[in-house]
Parts: C-alpha cells; sequence; structure tokens
C-alpha cells in the first residue's frame, strides 16, 4: 500500500512538474467560461427580444420552449466542452504509459514490489484525479452564475457530472492506447481516433439490422453523455463509463502481459 | 505499416467528420469510412505478424490469463450495464422535475390493452426533439411503449395520414387508433393515451339558463377547458336548460352546477330536489354575492353557504381585490377527493365564499374538503373582490379554518346521493384551471361524485421550462473573479514551471 501511495504520489508529481497539466487545466476552465458566458448572454438577448417583441413580458406564451437554459446554454456548452475534451485529455494520457516505456523505467517499476496490476492502478487513479480536477474548476464559474439568479444546481451538477465521466472514460481510452506504445504521439492520435470513432456509431446503422444498430447506439458515447445534458443521471449511463475504465484497465494490464512474452 | 494505420486513421477521421458535419452517410464519408477501416485492419494484421512471442506453456499462459482478465472486465461490465438497464434506476435533476411521470400518466399507461407506439416526427436538426426523445424514453420504461422516430423528409405519406404539420410531432398508436400530439409534453401525451383509451365514464348534465357558467365558451372566465378535460376523462357533458327542466333524467351520472347568478325556477331546484333523493349526484360550484335558491336547497342537504369572502392573509396579495382575498388552499382533509393533495400541492381560488356544515339526517354524512389557512376570516362586504385595499378584520371576526370545499353522502332508497360543493366557480374557469393543483381537484370531484373513485389521481402539469432571463450584469463580477482569473492564474503558474524546467 505504501509503495502503490509512493507511485501515486510520484504520478502526481510528474504530472504537475510539466506545463502540459496546468495548460489542460486552464484551457478546459477557459473555454468552459467563455462558452457559458456566450451563450448566457445570447439567450438573455433572444429572450428580451421575445419578451419586447410581444409586450408580453417574460411570463409571455409566445417564447418558444427551446428557448431556456437548458437547450439554450447547458446543452451547448456541454457539447463544445465534450468536443474539447476530445482533444485534450489524450495529450495528458499519451505520455503516462508510453514514455515510461520509451525511456525504460517501465523495467526498473516492474522490480519494485508492485505488480503490474498496481501500476496501472496507480496511474488510472492519478488521471482520474486530474480528470475531475479540471472538471471541477470549469465547474466554479457556471455554478456561481447560476446560484447567483437563485436556481438550483442540480441540472448543472449533473451536466458536469456527464463530463467528469465523459472525461474519465476518454482518459481510459487515452491510457490504454498509451499502455500498448512506447510513442507519445502514437498514443494520443490513436487515442483520437478511437474516441472520434466511439463518439456516435449511428453512421454504421443502416449497414445492419435493428438489433445490431441497437448494440452500436449502446456502445456509442454521444447519446449516454447527452442524457446527463437533459439533467437526467441514469445508472446505466453511469455504469457505461465506469465499465470503460474497467476494460480499459484490464486491456491496459494485459499490455505488461504482452510485453513480458513478446520479444 | 505505420504508414496504413497513419492513412486508415486519416481516411476514418475525415469520414466520421463528413458524417457528424451532415448527418448523413455521403458517398465521400463511405469511401472514406470503407478505406480507413481497411488500411487499419491491414496494419493491425502487418502488427500481429511481427510479433514475436517467447516460446513455451509458461507464456501462453501468462498470455491466456491476461486476455481471460480482458474478457471478464467486458463480461462484468456488459451485466452490470445490462442490470442496471434493467433496474431503470435513474435521477431526474432538471428544475421542473420534467421527467418524473405523473401517478395519473402511470397509471394510464398500466391499464393500456396493448402495446403503444410512440412516433417522433422531426426535422434532423431540431433542438426540441433532446427533450421529447428524454420524455418518451420515460414513458418506454414506465409501459408498454414503443418509441420509433421518423424524420420528415422520409415519409411523406405518413405526414398525410396522421395531419403531421411540424417537426417535434408525436403520434401515439394503439391499435388501428391513432393521437397526433403536436406539442408534445407529459401533460398533453397523457391527455392523448387518455382519448385512446376510450374509456367512458357516463355522462355529465350541465345546467344553463340563469347565467350559469358556460361550458361551450373559450373566454378566460368560460369553462370550455373544463368540458375538454372531462371529455379527455371519459364524460358526455349535456346542457340542461333549466327554463324547461320538468325532471332531471336518470341516465345522468352528475349534474354539475356553475355559479348561476339569476335565481332558479322553483320547478328547476323541485327537480333537482328529487332528482336527489332519487340518489342523483350533484357538484355545486358557487360565487359569493349570487343568490339562486341552490343555497337553500344545499342547506337542506347539511350544506349551508352564507354569503361573504373568505379572506386568508396568508394567500398574499391579489390582482383585483383585497390582499387575501384569492386563497392558496393547501389545507386538505383526509378524504378520497382530495387524495394526493398536500400542503405542497396547493389550489387556487379566486374569491371564494365560505361553507358551513351541519348534520342532517341519520346515515348522511357531510365532510370538509378544502380549507383556507387558520389565519381567515370572512367578511360579508363584497366590494373587497374589487379594491385593492387592505381588509382589516372587524372586531370579533373568527379567524379559524373556513371550509371552500364540502363533500356529502347520502344514502336513499333509490342509491346513494353524492355531493360536492365548492364555494369558488373562476378556480375551474379557464383562466385558472391549470393553475396549481385546481384541474385535479375539479376533475376528481366529478369522479367521486359519480363513484368513479379509481380515476382519482394527480394529472401531470403543463409546466414550460425556466424562461426568466439570467442578467449577465449579475455575473459579470463572477466571470471576471472566476471565469477568467482561475484560468489566468493556472496559465501563471504552468508557465513558473516551464520556466523552472528550463533553468535545471
Amino acid at each position: 500500500m505504501t509503495a502503490l501511495r509512493a507511485l501515486m504520489r510520484k504520478e502526481l508529481a510528474s504530472l504537475f512538474g510539466t506545463p502540459t497539466a496546468y495548460l489542460a487545466l486552464s484551457t478546459v476552465a477557459l473555454v468552459t467560461a467563455l462558452i457559458f458566458f456566450d451563450h448566457l448572454r445570447l439567450y438573455n438577448q433572444i429572450l428580451f427580444v421575445y419578451a419586447s417583441a410581444t409586450m408580453g413580458g417574460f411570463a409571455s406564451d409566445s417564447v418558444p420552449d427551446y428557448v431556456n437554459l437548458w437547450d439554450s446554454v447547458f446543452f451547448p456548452v456541454m457539447e463544445t466542452l465534450g468536443l474539447t475534451l476530445i482533444g485534450i485529455v489524450p495529450l495528458i494520457t499519451m505520455r503516462v504509459f508510453a514514455e515510461e516505456r520509451a525511456r525504460g523505467t517501465d523495467e526498473l517499476l516492474l522490480t519494485t514490489r508492485l505488480g503490474p496490476g498496481q501500476i496501472v492502478l496507480a496511474k488510472f487513479a492519478v488521471t482520474y484525479l486530474f480528470v475531475t480536477l479540471t472538471m471541477a474548476v470549469s465547474f466554479l464559474y457556471p455554478a456561481l452564475a447560476i446560484e447567483q439568479g437563485g436556481l438550483g444546481l442540480e441540472h448543472l451538477a449533473a451536466v458536469f457530472l456527464g463530463l467528469t465521466l465523459h472525461g474519465i472514460g476518454l482518459a481510459s481510452i487515452g491510457l490504454l492506447c498509451s499502455a500498448f506504445t512506447s510513442s507519445q504521439l502514437v498514443a494520443a492520435v490513436a487515442a483520437w481516433a478511437a474516441a472520434f470513432l466511439l463518439w456516435d456509431l449511428s453512421w454504421a446503422s443502416s449497414f445492419v439490422g435493428d438489433r445490431v444498430a441497437a448494440l452500436l447506439d449502446a456502445l456509442s458515447i454521444q447519446p449516454r453523455y447527452s442524457s446527463f445534458a437533459g439533467g437526467v443521471v441514469t445508472l446505466a449511463n453511469v455504469i457505461y463509463f465506469m465499465g470503460l475504465a474497467l476494460v480499459s484497465f484490464a486491456a491496459a494490464r494485459f499490455s505488461f502481459d504482452l510485453r513480458r512474452v513478446s520479444g | 505499416m505505420r504508414a496504413l494505420a497513419l492513412v486508415g486513421v486519416i481516411a476514418l477521421a475525415f469520414g466520421l467528420g463528413s458524417f457528424y458535419a451532415t448527418r448523413e452517410l455521403t458517398a465521400f464519408a463511405f469511401s472514406n469510412l470503407a478505406a480507413g477501416a481497411l488500411a487499419l485492419a491491414a496494419a493491425a494484421g502487418l502488427a500481429l505478424r511481427r510479433l514475436r512471442f517467447a516460446a513455451g506453456s509458461h507464456s501462453r499462459r501468462v498470455l491466456l490469463r491476461g486476455l481471460l482478465g480482458v474478457v471478464a472486465a467486458l463480461a462484468l461490465a456488459t451485466l452490470l450495464e445490462r442490470a442496471a438497464t434493467w433496474s431503470g434506476l435513474r435521477g431526474d435533476l432538471t428544475f421542473e422535475q420534467s421527467f418524473e411521470l405523473a401517478p395519473a400518466t402511470l397509471k394510464a399507461l398500466a391499464e393500456l390493452p396493448g402495446e403503444l407506439t410512440a412516433t417522433l416526427y422531426h426535422d434532423r436538426f431540431d433542438p426540441r426533439t433532446r427533450n421529447t426523445r428524454l420524455l418518451l424514453a420515460s414513458l418506454a420504461e414506465a409501459g408498454p411503449v414503443k418509441v420509433r422516430e421518423r424524420l420528415l423528409t422520409d415519409s411523406p405519406e405518413e405526414l398525410d395520414r396522421f395531419e403531421i404539420a411540424s417537426s417535434n410531432t408525436v403520434v401515439l398508436e394503439l391499435g388501428s387508433r391513432f393521437e397526433t400530439v403536436e406539442r408534445p409534453l407529459e401533460a398533453t401525451l397523457y391527455e392523448a393515451l387518455y382519448r385512446l383509451r376510450s374509456r367512458s365514464n357516463g355522462v355529465i348534465g350541465v345546467l344553463r339558463g340563469e347565467g350559469e357558467g358556460d361550458v361551450s365558451s373559450v373566454a378566460e372566465l368560460g369553462f370550455s377547458g373544463l368540458a375538454a378535460a372531462l371529455a379527455t376523462e371519459g364524460y358526455q357533458v349535456r346542457s340542461l336548460v333549466t327554463a324547461s327542466l320538468a325532471e332531471i333524467p336518470d341516465d345522468l351520472d352528475a349534474v354539475l352546477l356553475l355559479a348561476p347568478r339569476r335565481a332558479l325556477l322553483p320547478g328547476s331546484l323541485a327537480a333537482l330536489e328529487r332528482y336527489l333523493e332519487r340518489g342523483g349526484r350533484l357538484v355545486a360550484l358557487l360565487e359569493p354575492g349570487a343568490q339562486s335558491g341552490v343555497e337553500a336547497l344545499l342547506d337542506r342537504w347539511g350544506i349551508q353557504a352564507p354569503d361573504g369572502v373568505i379572506i386568508d392573509p396568508a394567500s398574499g396579495a391579489s390582482s383585483e381585490g383585497a390582499p387575501g382575498v384569492d386563497p392558496i388552499a393547501y389545507h386538505y382533509e383526509s378524504h378520497p377527493l382530495s387524495r394526493g393533495l398536500n400542503p405542497d400541492r396547493m389550489t387556487f381560488f379566486a374569491g371564494a365564499r365560505p361553507l358551513v356544515l351541519h348534520n342532517v339526517g341519520p346515515g348522511d354524512s357531510v365532510r370538509r374538503v378544502v380549507l383556507a389557512s387558520p389565519s381567515s376570516w370572512v367578511t360579508q362586504d363584497l366590494s373587497v373582490l374589487a379594491r385593492p385595499r387592505k381588509a382589516l378584520a372587524p372586531d370579533g371576526a373568527r379567524q379559524d379554518y373556513h371550509v371552500i370545499a364540502a363533500a356529502g353522502r347520502y344514502p336513499r332508497a333509490g342509491g346513494e346521493a353524492r355531493i360536492v360543493v365548492i364555494g369558488d366557480s373562476d378556480f375551474a374557469s379557464n383562466r385558472y384551471l391549470r393553475a396549481l393543483y385546481n384541474l385535479d381537484l375539479a376533475l376528481n370531484a366529478v369522479h367521486w361524485a359519480v363513484e368513479r373513485e379509481s380515476e382519482i389521481t394527480l394529472r401531470p402539469k403543463l409546466r414550460t421550462p425556466k424562461q426568466f432571463p439570467l442578467p449577465i450584469q449579475n455575473t459579470l463580477r463572477t466571470f471576471h473573479g472566476v471565469g477568467l482569473m482561475v484560468p489566468e492564474l493556472l496559465l501563471v503558474a504552468g508557465g513558473l514551471v516551464w520556466l523552472r524546467r528550463r533553468q535545471a
């Protein structure tokens, strides 16, 4: 346990010893603040236009249903942030295993009391911690803005829970790709490709029957993710992202076995 | 191998990018996806050929164990996901609890005689469909509902058949019957569900001719909304003209009296009394200031309606009359009629007449159902209804739970007579019917009167999403202080780390 904690501390120090982590944290928080502010401004403008055009005030029935905080602010913010995370998370995960492998320090790690499973666990845990921290920092401004408007934070919390789980899913894919290569570039490109492919598999539905189409839909990230944007937290969707993490963990662990027996 | 993988990834990315942008599998997208998949498969094949495994059973065991671990993780994840889907566990964190189905919707779904098909017709980029999809998913989780989607452009003959005029329209089909819902909210879908069931709950006679509320009027103080709601719940509404009323027909399940402004003819009152003596049912909505003769009849049945207005200071200011003149009731006695209503589920009355109950014949029972708050009092000065000045409780005014609605049961030789009296009729008018839980009180009163207690429920509300502004001026300081400054500080920290690494 002590060795595991020591490895996690080393991973954290290594992560925050590079400017990449700060750059990623700053970029996600800045993008969140700018997009949220911009959509909030646009939402207010549309509401004022409708309210003044109809002289009916904000309670007027003439304001279309889709002009609301969810559709006009939360959903576009979540959609843009989701794609931003696809771009940024692989940049964080690409070095986690690949760098050790390129330098040969993974061999050194294996000489400690830690088994491959614990090494993978430490690296996964630290990366998830970083993703959670990123989303917590990004949550600050939207949360305060909504709170100042006298609204509850539940819906926004669901949105950020979805974003955090999405980030964890992406980190899992990125770590898996990093575990199978010694090139950071290959790890990042492979993670982008895999995440982009998994984002929405509905393009393949026209080639397959209804059952396979339903399976592809169940495997896609986007439908799971947009349910959180709608303010609905479904256990099945939470399990989906946890499952993605579990399978990636097992596969990353397998990469150590593969390395041991291959030349 | 690397070149193949690179080409594969790029082709795949452009194929997917084209699909995500247009949501169509064009020739460009298809050829890129196919070429990308082939290139990646070839690269993977070459990579496998290059792998050199150490020979020996130990190596095979290690590999097999690792692979088994991956398969076990995959199986466990799939199993857990399926179990979670089956459990249907979820939390609705929306501001309006938009996806928590009302008891009435759940009941309507449970009573469906067969599988219901709900088809969403929409344009490709209609943002409203997100909400509708989640709502339909909620229905599918709660009952035998099959959800489908159709693009408007793909099904012109179905558009004609179902008379679909716009995107985000849902068609509910049950057997050969269908209902088209143009504004799919839970309330409108519920009403369509109810109409599809085509259950007949009976005939309601509505008295007309002495200034009663008009069930065909769509004006704000008309009652067309109530008539439509009764029709939705399976009641046929029939007008009874009081001037020519010699006897109330026995085929009526109940009589609805909507606050007559003038005195009813003695013959009409006698017919109503005979109808009740035969075990008839009456739902009477009264108004302060009106003397129609029904008050004396009701008094004989244990429900006195003294002229006056309830002033309930707990309800606050009114838009027209004195503060407290429009009571918002949240005290309900335990009674089948008020099932489901509680202090969080309020009802709104626009000027309510007080009711006083007294015992009548043996076996009869008259019960209070809806009460104003304990700080309410009654005034005989009806001018408070129109003047927004503060109404002061006169000396000796009794502050108490004044009765706004009451219900009585009267066993008679011909059957059990039932009477529901509510001291206000405006609460069921088009203007206020959908306010708070007014619709539920009005419809549940009818259901109880006709002895269809199983139909008493709480219906979904016509909620619209939060649409009030959140002025950015109010959050500008937060935007600068947190939204911009936190990323700025993080960037400074990152820059310092970078400089330190360069110097090291």
